[in-house]
């Protein structure tokens, strides 16, 4: 029969994350389907207030590996927590949230116990072999596998799952203790853009997909690189939106061209980029195939704004394409969320 | 040139032989060559100049991206290639097949747009009356006999990318040669008219080539031996003819563009692997086709623009659309998919157009050397051939201790080239086309006397300069289209930025092509879905509009239109077309498309095609 | 630092992004059509860890860079060609499948290998580099078992930047959520770095460094030896692709006040 510790560490307000409640959800569904044992294990400073708001979840018990030392999202101690965690849990499957936390050490974890790790998961399946579902090739196919070796650890894609929302309640929670030895890591902060510059919100409603088209030159022969600017920003701000581009026009910018000042490699889309998932995408100026279409893989509802009427970025991916001047368009859109 | 800032140096480097472009020819040459350079026993057969003691240090630079990035469409009867690879298996070579069935199959015109001399329609009538009798079907009529100069029935299906693929991996892996991609050379380097070496182009410019940030200049490559290979449009071959001129008698004015794409078939496809057609007649009687047949339902088509074709309007692309829209065609394409694209500059004036072979210190193989063979339809297995007739030369002077001046690469190289299948078929197909200067029919029939006669009898003349026979748009759609209309379609379509060539064809009666996102798309997505075009950052445009006020007493602009890649464009600002870098496949069209002679160079029309980078990314042309 | 550095970058081969893909059952497996064919790349997350690598041995003197990789021979040399030209390295190379259906247990265990058998690895002043994840596998776990394997548990994922501080630690940017950047400082080799994009731009072909290259990427190339991928523990149950086609409404003739009023009814709705 399968263990299965759902893995989790809490947020720097001692609370579990939306990722961490969405992978609740994929362990409970393997503890059903397998028919297994749920046992919590929780990482962090202090781990009470998060225990207490699974109680509801099933786990048969929480383990917890607390302190200091593991406030800090660093390899050295999560990978040695977690290590304790599977030991003591006895786990043979390990469900975990695939943040930028968890996926830095759950590979080596597997490791260490002489398991397996995946990351990426965007589907668990219990019945009959335990399989799980990811995206290879940047999105481009999507692989579903089984493994034999235990114990299995999987991390699961933020925004794949239904987060678990269920009763708090007081929780007992047993605590495992780490040999941590000489942290040669500590980290010093988190560097983030200003309030007003910050382009990248991926909790938010739209994506604002910009192509190279902006920074082109337009029917007068010109480029008029600071008017795509505060069109972009302006409907950044309005709609709070997020911001992603294509690749070249973030290449653009480490390159000397005439560019868009807030955009970084962190804004690009597809490719080497991210592949953010939110419910609706505006792609303006673009002009695209399949590699910088797996950007927007996971946006549900998509529209373009292009000049382009037989845009291969467009037809066939968006839902509406319409056949306009992006600069005059999205002018009249921020007057509009303006108002 | 510009000159350099002050501070940053040009490196050079020493080597035995600079081979500039890697295509077919210089595939035969490096591995003719490497093949020789060592013993059995590890210990160079030959000794490298520059590096005593090492065997010959060879370099190639090619400026595409990677090796496979070239195109053709090849049918070939692969005799040199074969010599040089007997127990060659076409299976190991992805997009490779043996011919099985060839066809030559005449296309009438099914919408009655196409301009049709009074012989070719009186033709396509008796075509009609005649229809249940010769088997007339779906518009086209599959001709009974293929004359022998035509037939590959021995031969081979190719794809140019994968085929050069396979034959860089060899000789790059025998670790003697060494061929680098994404290295544009820039010029020859000439000395008191002896060939040193190369030039590579700068890095780090801008549009113009003057040095910006990151600035690099490109190498001296200087080296005994220079071996130019750059294709029928290659700047190193180019600027040689400038400065060595043309032997007498000899010029390049036979061009055409060839445009391809390779193609999922759809589901079903009747089409054998091995299976050739070659049309004639459609979209216009001047546009030749083909159409091979990979095996896993694959197939490789395209059209030919040639030069002596008199519209000054001529987008390959739409052409390439009508003709896949042909019926004979298109019941087997229709459902089909776009995996690649591509177009190139065929030299078709052929052993016409032959520059000086070799001079002190270099030597020209390959299509830029005049191998094309423009009566058997063939040039990838003669430039390859070309290519190993220089290693053998250049492995028995290394060998004799010989230098390698033009006396010594005359009694070698070029003896073994004249003696050769290369020149004697070459010499029969010399005026093999010429007919074609005064007409469609006129240049069939020359065709035909040439092949059957062995070039003995033939319908020659001397082709006018490609500037020479274009004529102004008004002159083309003569009685029908009015030349006011002509100017306010012109007006609009610049305004718009919108394609000339279609507003005036769609006037001439051509119906829209309906377009499906899959197989019938955008010039602009075939460019992306199907050429995978790209550029790097930090090169100077490499087309030039040399005199502005030639471009602004142009009437026609056929640059624009012929461009494949639609990155020569008209100048809403001005008459100096715009160029856009980032789209060029380099063809090379433009520079035999230009309308205006200069007035310093008669022969050659107002574009400078220089070195570049990028272009296109498909392995599969 | 007065040894230096040695940076040993971690980096595969990927298909060139361009192409067009479509998976296929093998007799070795799933793996693309055509795969050999098709044309490739340094895997692009790999790639900026080679010239982040190449940037920051420059600064460091005494240091050096090995490029070690796992890629079919044939294909392998197609892509030093180009990659040699842009930045000094050393080659390691070992001559196995690198397709994206491969077991990233199975990668780091013959990087591992290889790394350990570098005659004059300094594992004290080792800096470990590499993609964060593969363009192809896109298992992001690759570098993670690889420095297990190699005992560093100083590991750093999703890096942007790396900058060696006056007493000679190093201050790790690391992308985290929402846009942001985790710093983080460590006292110093061996470390694990999982590179994301970095700051630098693709250097430019260079010749002489290309020269300089194959003096050594030559003789390793035909060094490489073939490496085993086990793939035991690892069973596909299908690979697909997705049915991306949507009906896509065009709008070619909106005013931009009806687009631009349509466009907003449908964000707030």
């Amino acid at each position: 029969m399968e263990t299965i510790l759902y893995l989790a560490h809490t947020e720097s307000d001692g609370s579990l994350g939306k990722a961490a409640l969405e992978s609740l959800t994929a362990a409970k569904a393997l503890a059903e389907q397998t028919g297994g044992t749920l046992v919590a294990g929780l990482v962090g400073e202090d781990v009470q207030a998060a225990a207490n708001t699974i109680a509801g979840a099933g786990a048969s018990k929480v383990l917890s590996v607390s302190g200091a030392d593991f406030a800090q999202a660093r390899y050295a101690t999560d990978a040695a927590a977690a290590e304790a965690l599977c030991k003591a849990a006895g786990a043979t499957l390990v469900v975990a949230a695939g943040d930028s936390r968890w996926n830095r050490v759950l590979p080596g974890v597997g490791h260490r116990l002489g398991g397996r790790a995946d990351l990426h998961i965007t589907q668990v399946n219990g019945a009959g072999d335990i399989s799980v579902t990811r995206w290879f090739y940047r999105q481009r196919m999507e692989g579903s596998f089984t493994r034999t070796q235990r114990p299995w650890l999987l991390g699961i894609d933020p925004g794949t799952q239904t987060p678990w929302q269920g009763d708090a309640g007081d929780t007992v929670v047993e605590a495992v203790t780490v040999e941590t030895g000489d942290a040669r890591t500590t980290v010093t902060g988190v560097k983030a853009p200003n309030t007003d510059e910050q382009t990248i919100r991926p909790d938010a409603n739209v994506l604002f997909v910009a192509g190279a088209g902006w920074t082109k030159k337009q029917a007068d022969g010109q480029t008029h690189v600071a008017d795509a600017e505060k069109n972009i920003l302006g409907f950044l701000q309005a709609a709070q939106a997020s911001l992603g581009s294509s690749k070249s026009l973030v290449d653009l910018s480490s390159e000397g061209g005439e560019v868009l000042s807030f955009m970084t490699h962190l804004n690009q889309v597809g490719q080497t980029g991210a592949t953010p998932r939110h419910p609706k995408g505006l792609s303006t100026c673009c002009h695209g195939e399949e590699p910088h279409v797996v950007g927007w893989r996971f946006i549900n509802e998509r529209r373009a704004v292009n000049l382009d009427a037989n845009c291969g970025w467009a037809q066939g991916k968006a839902d509406v394409l319409y056949v306009a001047d992006a600069f005059e368009v999205m002018e009249k859109v921020n007057a509009l969320l303006a108002e | 040139m510009n000159e350099l800032p002050e501070g940053i140096e040009r490196q050079g480097m020493d080597v035995d032989i600079v081979c500039v472009g890697f295509g077919p020819a210089a595939g035969g040459f490096l591995t003719t060559l490497s093949r020789a350079m060592m013993n059995d026993d590890g210990t160079p057969a030959i000794e490298s100049r520059t590096m005593p003691g090492m065997p010959p240090q060879v370099m190639c630079y090619e400026r595409a991206d990677d090796v496979a990035f070239g195109v053709s469409g090849v049918v070939t009867r692969a005799r040199g290639i074969r010599a040089t690879f007997p127990d060659l298996n076409p299976g190991e070579i992805p997009l490779t097949a043996p011919v099985k069935d060839e066809k030559v199959i005449y296309l009438l015109d099914p919408h009655g747009a196409s301009r049709r001399s009074g012989m070719l329609k009186l033709a396509d009538k008796t075509l009609g009356l005649l229809k249940p009798v010769l088997g007339v079907k779906d518009h086209a009529y599959e001709l009974p006999y293929i004359p022998p100069f035509l037939r590959k029935h021995d031969g081979l299906l190719l794809s140019i990318g994968q085929f050069n693929q396979w034959v860089g991996g060899q000789v790059m892996g025998s670790g003697l040669v060494q061929v680098w991609p994404g290295t544009p050379v820039t010029k020859p380097l000439v000395e008191k008219d002896t060939v040193v070496g190369v030039q590579l182009t700068d890095q780090g410019v801008d549009k113009t080539g003057a040095p910006g940030a990151g600035f690099m200049p490109g190498m001296e490559i200087r080296a005994p031996l220079t071996v130019v290979a750059d294709g029928p449009i290659g700047p190193v071959g180019r600027q040689l003819d400038e400065h060595f001129g043309m032997p007498e008698g000899h010029h390049q004015r036979d061009w055409a563009v060839g445009m391809k794409m390779v193609v999922d078939l759809p589901e079903g496809c009747e089409l054998e692997p091995g299976t050739v057609l070659h049309t004639l007649g459609y979209p216009e009687p001047e546009i030749f086709g083909f159409l091979y047949v990979y095996p896993g339902n694959v197939a490789s088509m395209g059209i030919f623009v040639p030069s002596w074709f008199d519209n000054p309007v001529r987008t390959s692309y739409r052409y390439l659309q009508h003709w896949m829209l042909h019926p004979y065609l298109w019941k087997h394409l229709e459902g089909g998919t776009l995996r690649s694209w591509g177009a190139k500059s065929i030299q078709e004036a052929g052993r016409r157009g032959e520059p000086h072979l070799v001079g002190d210190g270099y030597a020209r193989i390959g299509e830029g050397s005049g191998s094309t063979n423009v009566l058997t339809n063939s040039g990838v297995d003669e430039a390859w051939t070309t290519g190993t007739q220089l290693a053998e030369a250049v492995i028995e002077l290394l060998k004799e201790g010989k230098d390698f001046s033009r006396e010594n690469l005359e009694a070698t190289y070029v003896k073994r080239r004249r003696e050769s299948w290369v020149e004697e078929e070459g010499r029969i197909a010399e005026h093999a086309r010429d007919g074609f200067q005064k007409g469609f029919i006129r240049g069939l029939i020359g065709t035909a006397l040439a092949g059957m006669t062995r070039g003995k009898l033939n319908l020659a003349c001397t082709a006018p300069r490609p500037h020479e026979r274009i004529p102004s748009i008004e002159e083309y759609y003569k009685g029908r289209i009015p030349p006011g209309e002509i100017a306010a379609i012109r007006k609009e379509c610049v305004r718009k930025g919108l394609s000339l060539h279609d507003a005036l064809m769609e006037r001439a009666g051509w119906p829209e092509i309906p377009l499906d996102g899959q197989l019938l798309m955008s010039h602009q997505d075939a460019l992306l879905v199907g050429g995978k075009v790209q550029a790097m950052e930090g090169y100077a445009d490499h087309v030039v509009f040399i005199y502005p006020h030639l471009c602004e007493r142009c009437g026609t602009k056929t640059c624009v239109e012929i461009c494949s890649a639609q990155a020569i464009t008209m100048n809403p600002e001005g008459d100096v077309p715009l160029f856009d870098r980032e789209k060029c496949v380099h063809c090379g069209a433009c520079i035999w498309s230009c309308s205006e002679g200069r007035e310093d160079d008669p022969e050659h029309g107002n574009i400078e095609f220089r070195a570049g980078a990028g272009g296109l990314h498909s392995a599969e042309n | 630092m007065s040894n230096g550095y040695h940076i040993v970058v971690c980096a595969g081969i990927v298909p060139d992004p361009l192409q067009t893909l479509e998976p296929v059952q093998t007799p070795q497996g799933w793996g693309l059509k055509n795969e050999m064919m098709l044309p490739a790349v340094l895997d692009p997350w790999a790639s900026h860890a080679l010239y982040e690598a190449a940037n920051l041995a420059k600064n460091a003197p005494g240091s050096k860079v090995t490029l070690v990789s796992v890629a079919p021979k044939a294909k392998l040399q197609q892509v030093m060609m180009t990659l040699a030209q842009k930045v000094p390295f050393e080659l390691v190379a070992a001559d196995a499948p690198a397709g994206g259906f491969t077991d990233a247990n199975d990668v780091a265990a013959v990087l591992a290998e290889a790394i350990q058998a570098i005659p004059d690895l300094d594992m004290a002043n080792l800096l470990l580099f590499g993609g964060w994840e593969s363009a192809s596998r896109g298992a992001g776990a690759t570098m993670q078992i690889l420095g297990e394997m190699l005992g560093i548990t100083e590991q750093f994922q999703g890096v942007d930047e790396i900058t060696v501080t006056a007493e000679g630690k190093l201050q790790i940017l690391e992308r985290i959520e929402g846009g942001r950047h985790q710093v983080s400082e460590c006292a110093g080799a061996p470390v694990v770095l999982g590179w994301a994009t970095g700051n630098l731009p693709e250097p430019k072909n260079n010749p002489q460094v290309g020269m300089q290259n194959m003096r050594t990427v030559m003789p390793s190339l035909q060094k490489a030896r073939p490496a085993a991928l086990s793939g035991e523990d690892l069973n596909y149950a299908g690979i697909e692709v997705p049915k991306a086609t949507r009906e896509t409404r065009i709008e070619k003739n909106m005013s931009a006040d009806e687009i631009a009023q349509e466009i907003v009814a449908w964000i707030k709705g």
